[in-house]
């Protein structure tokens, strides 16, 4: 996961490595994403997200869609 | 819920986090071992475990390399919070540093395709620097599969 400074640093970059355009995120987004992901991890009681759990959270961040489904 | 949430690997998982906060740095699994009293081979074994979840990733060696937010070894993504540093694994870890911590940070970022300095600041619980955007090359259910380069 790359930062870029536009949409068209991140299609020049997939031009350069020859990949597909992926999914993007604007910084807000990144930021409650790893608030998610990483806000409890000093907790002694943390375990990994199931795959719903981790699911719902990328929905309430509005990342929905084919390229955030992890099941499957 | 797996069986590796508890007891001796989830002491070596706080064990972990705790070294890389005091001393800015991965333990080697010697220290490891040593700082939880047990055997060499216990720590390994899980080490293993705990890699499982790929929040914890290991080098051939089978030292450690990513304890997710943190990177064992230096990379792109150097993550500032008061007079400590730590390295990241990538934006998104990056982020995660002051969001695991609660604390004010700085972050060393610059745009993946030309290096430009893209340096971000997170303060009282907010992101400040709101210019940039975040790719994921990898749909989210392949991410594991080769997670260097996702």
């Amino acid at each position: 996961m790359l930062l870029f400074r536009s949409e068209q640093h991140v299609d020049r970059w997939c031009l350069l490595w020859g990949r597909p355009r992926g999914g993007t995120l604007t910084l807000h987004q990144g930021w409650r994403l790893a608030q998610e992901w990483y806000g409890d991890r000093l907790s002694p009681d943390w375990r990994p997200k199931t795959v719903e759990e981790a699911e719902a959270a990328f929905a309430r961040i509005g990342l929905a869609g084919e390229f955030w489904r992890l099941a499957g | 819920m797996p069986e590796i949430y508890g007891g001796f690997d989830s002491k070596l998982r706080l064990y972990i986090y705790r070294h890389f906060l005091r001393k800015g740095r991965a333990p080697s699994v010697a220290e490891m071992a040593k700082g939880l009293g047990s055997r060499r081979r216990q720590a390994k074994a899980a080490l293993q475990r705990l890699s499982q979840s790929h929040a914890f990733v290991l080098q051939e060696n089978g030292e450690l390399w990513r304890a997710a937010p943190f990177s064992a070894v230096p990379t792109a993504f150097p993550v500032q919070v008061g007079e400590r540093s730590w390295y990241s694994n990538c934006i998104w870890d990056a982020l995660g540093i002051p969001a695991m911590l609660h604390k004010d940070a700085r972050i060393q970022a610059s745009c993946g395709c030309c290096n430009f300095e893209m340096g971000l600041r997170v303060k009282d619980g907010q992101l400040l620097d709101h210019r940039g955007i975040i790719h994921f090359a990898v749909p989210a259910r392949h991410w594991y599969k080769d997670i260097v380069f996702t």
